[in-house]
């Protein structure tokens, strides 16, 4: 059985769209896991998603607050796996 | 749907705005009494606007500083116009002491209003947000912008400058307005290309509603030149109208940054 299951940026991604819409999300994820990680976003496995969430905050919190922030990435982390 | 109402909202004023002023175009002191006091509601709403949107961040976020400062320069124009409504701080009858105190209050807030404006219009570049259009598209969107802006209220700030330099003190509020409105227009470019970047997630509509009300106070600056230069009665009802949209937009621009923040916090709660 082939596995469709979606990729850990992708789920990311996802959780983030409602807020600052899919171009955003996916430039954010795609540019936090080069930076951070040195690694496309479909290389990104569980294990890096402490790293890939930390990367994402500074923007979050800018764009959001830190409070918002916070609330959000550990939403992200409570549902990605 | 309820963003979609924000937006509504500014036109909706404006229209009821328009159809009171014609329903009391014969009876000048009525209007003379109704179009200040409608300013002071607008004026009203968007201080809460502002301040409402700052209740939503924490001590230290950016976006709160940028709502303060804009809420802090909205207190200051509100203030102004409630002391322009006592006869001794009026035009016409003002002493030096009066128009000191109207005039600074007038400086305070464009330059307050100004640093709301540039910590919002930075705010893409901190968030490292994708503007759309490449380089070239930006400086297309800029370069337009900044020639608007210049055309709208560069002849009002260049009469004002040589009014200053001949020693007209008075002058002074009214070029340190038309710079700051300069430079505040050109600020469109990047709250509108943040907006559009952020389409499809709702904190594109904080963005969308203040690049709405800079357009209106584009929008009022234009109309507001029009009246002296070509004798336009209708134009200062016109010019009051986009005031009132331009402050209605922060008002619901700052609605929509404490509906947005809510949303995040309540899905994530």
């Amino acid at each position: 059985m082939t596995s469709i299951a979606t990729s850990i940026a992708e789920q990311i991604a996802e959780r983030l769209t409602p807020y600052i819409g899919q171009f955003n999300s996916r430039m954010w994820v795609k540019a936090v896991a080069r930076r951070e990680l040195g690694l496309a976003p479909d290389e990104v496995t569980a294990a890096h998603l402490g790293t890939l969430l930390d990367g994402l905050r500074p923007s979050l919190s800018t764009l959001m607050g830190r409070g918002a922030a916070e609330d959000l990435l550990l939403q992200i982390r409570r549902e990605v796996r | 749907m309820r963003f979609r109402w924000l937006a509504v909202f500014p036109l909706l004023y404006a229209a009821a705005f328009l159809l009171a002023a014609w329903w009391l175009r014969g009876a000048a002191p009525a209007l003379a009494l109704f179009v200040p006091g409608q300013r002071i509601v607008v004026r009203i709403l968007a201080v809460a606007g502002c301040f409402v949107a700052a209740s939503v961040f924490e001590r230290g976020d950016h976006l709160r500083r940028a709502w303060l400062w804009l809420g802090w320069g909205a207190v200051a124009i509100l203030l102004r116009d409630l002391l322009r409504l006592l006869p001794p701080f009026q035009p016409a009858s003002a002493g030096p002491g009066a128009q000191i105190i109207v005039s600074g209050l007038g400086i305070l807030s464009n330059v307050a209003l100004l640093a709301g404006v540039w910590a919002l219009a930075r705010s893409w570049k901190m968030a490292a947000i994708e503007l759309p259009g490449g380089r070239s598209g930006i400086i297309a969107v800029a370069a337009v912008t900044a020639v608007l802006a210049v055309a709208v209220a560069g002849p009002g700030a260049l009469k004002n400058a040589r009014e200053l330099a001949a020693g007209d003190w008075g002058s002074l509020i009214l070029f340190v307005s038309a710079v700051a409105d300069i430079i505040s227009l050109c600020l469109i470019t990047p709250l509108l290309l943040t907006a559009v970047s952020l389409r499809g997630g709702v904190f594109s509509w904080p963005w969308g509603l203040i690049t709405a009300s800079q357009l209106s106070w584009l929008l009022y600056d234009a109309a507001a030149g029009l009246t002296p230069a070509l004798g336009l009665r209708g134009f200062p009802v016109m010019a009051e109208t986009f005031r009132g949209m331009a402050e209605n937009y922060l008002f619901v621009a700052g609605v929509a940054q404490y509906l947005v923040i809510r949303q995040v916090r309540r899905a994530a709660g």
